[in-house]
Parts: structure tokens; sequence; C-alpha cells
């Protein structure tokens, strides 16, 4: 089976995994501030500040499955390690602070300036990340789309339509699955390389779009056929609400993202 | 209930009319069966009655169809969910949501019904087609007999008093043919439903029907009248039409000519083997043998073990295919036969050094020599197409094999020829009808002069006149020397068409047969399946112990 399920419910961790009790958008809007910020900012610490808060926000208030935690604690630490001495390298040593060489090679030399200018791209990428994970790992598809429509007002048409799109995804790969090795029982081999490779999948599009137009066409009518569109609103079975505790939530976090923004210091 | 009054539809872009002037009412609680030929706009009509016609398909719409007293033209295809339910033929793409119980609401939310009657009328639909247990589960999780199920409960749920199916079916195994008419019996039994019908396997439906519509090739109403007028009394008109027959009655008739009466016409293989019991038969004549026992294998498998990512999915294969043969593979879904067809072809590369096909070992040899040893068709032939016009999709393989150009037209022009396609050699492979694609993917198949053919359920979702007319081609291959490997699940063309029948179970391969004597025993039931129906009317009779054995309708007298 596929590895997400974007329909699954809901499962209640319990009052101390707090996150899984809170509206899908307070999550999402709560870290949006610091998301900018970060973004905006050009230190070290500030990025590293908001790792580690949505870190200790995730560790406590979240639920995570191994994969998860895995992908939270190793992985991604690695990832920005190896981030900033690939983006370190590629900096213009004429546009950061002179500093101490880490190694040099010939002409070249790779100096604590240039590896900090890295570090600081990289972990400007996993904060935004992380940040994106406190809505991400605690949510459900179906969530945030029924919030959507119930808090945002966004039409039911949109939001169901793409729940509905979720079924394609795993329908295509598989689809795409049968397609490439009809073509390849053809002897559509075409040789190696970049280009007999793009026009090899460009023969893939012509199957996969007739079979996914009709497709698309035969649930329409489906959808239709259960009057699906016949209100401009649905009984709605699950009721999201945006609670006082959302409102908290988003006030706190807000407020912890300025006061870390004016306290922590630059690391520059 | 609703009423047609001389209904003709013309798709946007075409020249016919089909249906063409169709008349006819259903009254509450009736269950009405529409038979017609391929072409004559059964599913069509079907679209009109809930007014996807022409609200929401691109057709023109002449007559009126009218609903509970308004007409369909007047109303939204949503105002009209309340009164026509409908459940279309592919499980897969009538599905929207993420659980059995979303989806069953997911037309009473529509419809703003208030929340606990959504749930009062989820729990009733699905109870009524034995899915309630299920109900927070993915649909995915379902086989594809438990969709279709599903399907028929979102439809009960929006509570119409008519529920419109179309091919219900057609895309279902035997186990889950069975599923969705004990499931349609329930919603019949329950007596405050009409139900309309198409559906080509009359062996399923004929026992729920009441009444019969036949629509003729032009479109227009050739009969109406009940269940005993129209499929007992009037068979030979209905046989004129191209309808297809039950196969009990099929074998009636043809008993008939050989001096048999059986009267009145029996339907089903139970009305069959009643029927039969009831009088004295002469022996049977012999059943005919096939040609000599195998002697050259042109396909091995020894002791053939698959295992993806850590699924066993064959289990120590072995089997042998002597030149000439036509196998059929049968089992459940899930019982390895497109695994072993893949693996036999080349698909899919099987370990090394365990198959022999044509000579070759599929595992080491690359596509273009497979190409010329073993040809593959698949399910859906628009997968495998290639190229932009019907000729080149021909020319394609032996271009592969650098051959001469005027050996390539010539080949080409041969094989457009026997196929039937030669007036449209120019035309793009997507653009061919359904039957004519199939019959492509065929001559693409065998053009690089492959000795093997293997067809993975060819016959699926395609109605019985398609499925039949590939069946006679594949014959006649086979009466010229190729050897022909087919996986499908309909097992009275596997007891007509097929020397040897190779049944699976589990990844398992529990016997391979000649076709006669595979169909004699159990083996079937041990695999999961079900007796086609001649075999099953034979089997059921407790006298004549001498026609027990019979299940193709050529070893009749």
């Amino acid at each position: 089976m596929g590895a997400v399920n974007p329909y699954a419910e809901a499962v209640d961790h319990g009052p101390v995994r707090f996150l899984h009790r809170l509206n899908p958008l307070s999550k999402l809007f709560a870290p949006l501030p610091a998301m900018v910020l970060v973004i905006l900012t050009r230190d070290v610490g500030t990025p590293l500040t908001f790792i580690l808060l949505a870190m200790v926000l995730l560790l406590i208030g979240a639920h995570l499955d191994g994969r998860l935690a895995l992908m939270l604690f190793v992985a991604l630490p690695l990832a920005v390690a190896f981030l900033s001495l690939s983006f370190g390298i590629w900096t213009d040593r004429e546009r950061v602070p002179v500093g101490d060489d880490v190694f040099s090679l010939g002409d070249y030399a790779f100096t604590t300036a240039m590896w900090l200018a890295g570090l600081g791209t990289a972990l400007r990428l996993g904060a935004v990340l992380v940040l994106g994970l406190v809505a991400g790992a605690t949510s459900t598809g179906a969530e945030l789309v029924r919030s959507l429509v119930q808090q945002l007002r966004v039409p039911y048409r949109i939001g169901y339509t793409a729940l509905a799109a979720f079924r394609f995804v795993p329908r295509f790969g598989h689809e795409l699955e049968v397609i490439r090795s009809a073509h390849r029982v053809r002897g559509m081999i075409g040789g190696r390389g970049p280009v007999a490779g793009a026009r090899r999948y460009l023969g893939y599009v012509v199957p996969l779009l007739a079979g996914a137009i009709r497709h698309a066409e035969r649930i329409a009518l489906a959808m239709d056929a259960r009057a699906f569109g016949a209100h401009p609103t649905r009984t709605e079975r699950h009721i999201v609400r945006f609670r006082a505790r959302d409102w908290v939530f988003m006030a706190l976090f807000w407020a912890v993202t300025a006061a870390l923004f004016v306290l922590v210091p630059r690391l520059e | 209930m609703i009423e047609l009054d001389r209904v003709r539809i013309r798709h946007e872009g075409a020249q016919a009319w089909t249906p063409d002037g169709v008349s006819f009412a259903i009254a509450p609680g009736e269950v009405v069966l529409l038979l017609g030929p391929s072409g004559s706009g059964k599913s069509t009509l079907a679209l009109a009655l809930n007014g996807l016609i022409p609200h929401e398909v691109p057709a023109e719409l002449a007559g009126t169809v009218t609903v509970d007293g308004e007409l369909t033209t007047d109303r939204s295809v949503a105002q009209l969910s309340e009164h026509v339910g409908m459940v279309f033929q592919d499980p897969d793409s009538q599905l929207v949501t993420g659980t059995l119980l979303d989806e069953v609401c997911f037309g009473p939310e529509n419809l703003l019904v208030p929340l606990p009657e959504v749930l009062a009328r989820a729990e009733r639909a699905l109870r009524r087609v034995g899915l309630w247990e299920r109900r927070g589960d993915n649909p995915d999780l379902l086989s594809g007999g438990g969709r279709q199920r599903l399907a028929i409960a979102c439809a009960l749920a929006l509570e119409s008093p008519l529920i419109v199916l179309d091919e219900p079916t057609a895309n279902l195994d035997p186990a889950g043919i069975d599923e969705v008419y004990a499931a349609l019996a329930e919603v019949v039994a329950g007596g405050e439903r009409s139900i309309l019908l198409v559906e080509h396997n009359l062996d399923a439906a004929i026992d729920l029907v009441d009444r019969v519509v036949v629509i003729d090739r032009e479109g227009r109403v050739a009969v109406d009248g009940t269940v005993d007028a129209v499929l007992r009394e009037g068979t030979d008109a209905l046989a004129a039409l191209g309808v297809w027959i039950p196969v009990a009655t099929m074998a009636a008739l043809r008993l008939r000519a050989a001096g048999v009466r059986l009267d009145p016409l029996p339907l089903t293989p139970r009305e069959l083997a009643a029927a039969l019991d009831a009088v004295e038969l002469p022996a049977p004549p012999p059943i005919r043998a096939y040609a000599d026992a195998p002697t050259d294998a042109v396909i091995s498998v020894d002791s053939l073990t698959i295992t993806r990512r850590t699924t066993r999915i064959l289990t120590d294969v072995s089997l042998e295919v002597a030149r000439g043969e036509l196998l059929a593979i049968v089992g459940v879904n899930g019982a390895g036969k497109t695994t072993l067809l893949q693996a036999i072809a080349g698909v899919v590369a099987p370990p090394r050094g365990r198959i022999s096909t044509a000579g070759l070992d599929p595992a080491r040899a690359d596509a273009r020599t497979l190409a010329r040893h073993v040809g593959f068709v698949f399910q859906n032939p628009e997968h495998q197409f290639i190229r932009h016009t019907v000729a080149e999709e021909l020319a394609h393989g032996l271009e592969l094999q650098h051959l001469p150009a005027d050996v390539i037209a010539a080949r080409v022009d041969g094989m457009l020829d026997r196929f039937g396609l030669a007036h449209l050699r120019d035309v793009h492979p997507f653009l061919l009808s359904g039957g004519q694609k199939r019959r492509l993917s065929v001559g693409t198949a065998l053009i690089a002069g492959a000795p093997v053919l293997a067809l993975d359920e060819p016959t699926f979702g395609q109605d019985r006149e398609r499925a039949a007319e590939l069946l006679d081609i594949l014959t006649q291959l086979n009466a010229e020397g190729t050897t022909v490997l087919i996986i499908t699940h309909n097992l009275q063309l596997v007891a007509e068409h097929a020397t040897s029948v190779a049944v699976m179970r589990g990844g398992r391969l529990l016997a391979q047969h000649p076709t006669a004597l595979a169909l004699r025993g159990n083996l079937l039931e041990e695999a999961g399946l079900r007796h086609p129906p001649l075999g099953q009317a034979m089997r059921a009779l407790t006298r004549h112990d001498a026609w027990r054995g019979i299940s193709r309708l050529r070893d009749l007298p």
C-alpha cells in the first residue's frame, strides 16, 4: 500500500500530544511569520533557533512514528551539514568577511566565513521545512480540506474535488508502470542517454493522458449522479472547529516568534 | 415512475441516432432488464434516465424522459439524483472519498439531508449490501465485487425510487459477479425500488428480472415483455437480433435440433438440469478428443519461484506447453496468473535458467529478439500503441528487425487485410473502436513472426460479442500453428476454445490438464472458481450419468 493515506481520519494521541487536537489552519498560520523571518534573515542563529523551537514542539506535541523521527533528528541534521558545505563552496569569497582557511586547494581556499554563509542557507531551508511539519506531521488531508471549506469558506466543490483527485495518484502510478512494460515489450528501447529517455517518456504521455481524461470524465459523471454541487453548501458530518485553544496557540507562537527574534543573538 | 417517449439520442459528432425512438415505462417496484447488441445505445439510454444526457454529456436528446411527472430537461442532474440512482460499469471510477462510510454519505450530504438522517441512510444502505462492518476501511481494500456493492449502497443511500445499473458486473471476476447479484437480490427483495439493469450476463441476472426490453441494432425497441414471453418464446428472434442468449438456452436449442424437446425452454443451468432430468435422453456422443498428446514443448517452465519485495508471488511452478496448444490460465484474482504469463513472455525479467520460451530464456534475451519469439497482448490495447497510424503501428516490430522496406510493406498489408483494418491504415490507433484496437494489438504482437502469443485478460470489460470475436481469431491462429496462452475469467469461452487449462491458486499451479479433463473433476472448485454454465447444469443432473462430464456446447448431440 502507499505510504501516506490522505484520507486517514485524525487520531487523538492524548492531551500531551496537543498538536493533533488543534485545527490544521492554526498550525499552518502560527509558524507563518517565523517562516517569513527566517527567509529574510542572513544569519545562522535565527534559523537555528526556529529549528530547535519546532523540533521541541514536535517532540512534545506530536505523535512521531519511527520514520518521521528518523527524518527529523537524523536525516535533517545530516542534510543541513552536507548542504552547508555545498552551498559554502558556491559562495563568492569576495562577498563574505575574511575568515580562517578550513582547507585550500591550489588557489582556491574554503574559509570559515564561506562555510558559515553556506550553513545559514542550509539552516534556512531546514527551518522552513521543520516549521511546515508542525502542521504537516499532525494533520490529515481530509482535515485540512474540511477546515479550508468550513473556516476559510473555500468553495466545497474545489476542496472535495481536490480530495477526490488524491485517488488518481496511485492509479496513475500503476497505469504508468503497465504502459512502461507494454512499451518495453514492443521494443521501445531506443538507446541510452537523456534524449532517448525523454523521448521514451513522451511516448507514455499519450496513453496515460487518454486514460486519465476518460477516468476523470467517468468520475465527474459519477459525482454528478450523486448530486455533487447541487447546493451552495452540503451537510457536514465532520465539524472542524476553530476553538479558543487555536487562537491561544497562534498568539503564543507569534509572541514566542517575536521574542526569540529580538532576543536571540544573530551569530554572523 | 419513469416514462420514455420516442427517445432518440445522438452523440456530438456522430451521424446515427442510437437509441432511435425508444418508448417504455417502468412501474414502481418493477425490475427491467435492457438487452441489445453492441452499439444499440443501451448505455447511452441509461445516461439519459438521470439527466446526464443532455445536461452533462455532449449529446442531443429528442423525445422525452419523464421522471415522477417532470421532464428531465426541466430539472438538474442533482435534483434528478433523488429520483434515479446510478451504478456504472467500472467500480474504480465512481469512488471519490477515503472510507466506505464517507462514500455512502457523499450523496445525501450533497443533497443537504440532515445529519442524523444521513447516518441512518448510510447504515441502512451498507447493511443491505453487507458492508456495514467495514465502514471505516478505505474502498481500495475491497475486492472489485466489494467496490461494486459499495456503489450500489451509494445509490441506495440517495433513496431514489429507481436505480439504474449499467453493466455492473462487466469488470468483475466470477466471485465478484456472484457477490453483486447476491446484494442486488437483497435490494429486489426489499420490493420498494424499481431497477433498470443493462447486462449481458443473463445467467446471473435472470432470476431477478420481471420484464425484458430488447433494443435492436438500429436502436429501436424490438421486444418488450415478460421474461417468459421474450426469452423463452422469442429466443429465435433474439438470436437473429444478435443478442447474447443464455448458455443453458443455447444448449436446449441445440438439443431440440437433435430431437430432444425441452418445454418450456430453460434459461438457467438449474432449469436446464431439471428439464433434462425430466426427459429420456439418448447416449451422448463420445466427447471429441483433441489432437494427440503434446509432443514437442515450445514453452517449458521449471520450478519457477518469484518473490517481489518480500511477497512470494509464484511458488515452484512447473509447466510445459506443446506447440500448437491454446492454453487457458485460470484462477481467482491474486492467484499469480499475470506474473506467470509475464515471466514466460519476458515482460518482467524472470530468474535465469527457469524458463524456455520458443528456445529462448526470456531472462537473458533482449526485447528485440524476444519480440520475434513471443508476442504479448495487454489487457488495455491502448497501453501498447506507440506510433501514429495503424500501418506504422504494425510496421514498428518489423522496422526494429531492420527488414527491407518492401518486405515490411507486404507483411503490413497482409496483416491489415487479415484483421479487417485495411480501410483504417492511416487512422491514429487511439481513434479505433474497441474491437478494432483489440485486433490491432493482436496484429502487432504477431507481425514479427512470433510463434507464441500471450494474452492477459483480453476479454476483461468487453461484451460477449467482442469476447467471442477475439476467441474466434485466436482459435483460427491456433489452427494455423500459433501457440496461444490466455488468461481469462470467462470459463465458458475456456471450455469452448482452449485445448488445455492451467489452474492456479495462491501462487501455485494446481494442475495442467486437457480442457475436458480439467473441467470434469473438482479442480475448479479447489481453485475457488465456478464451473461454466453448461458444466454447472450437467453436473447437477441426477439421472443421465453419461451426460455429466459435458461442459462444451459442441459435445452435445
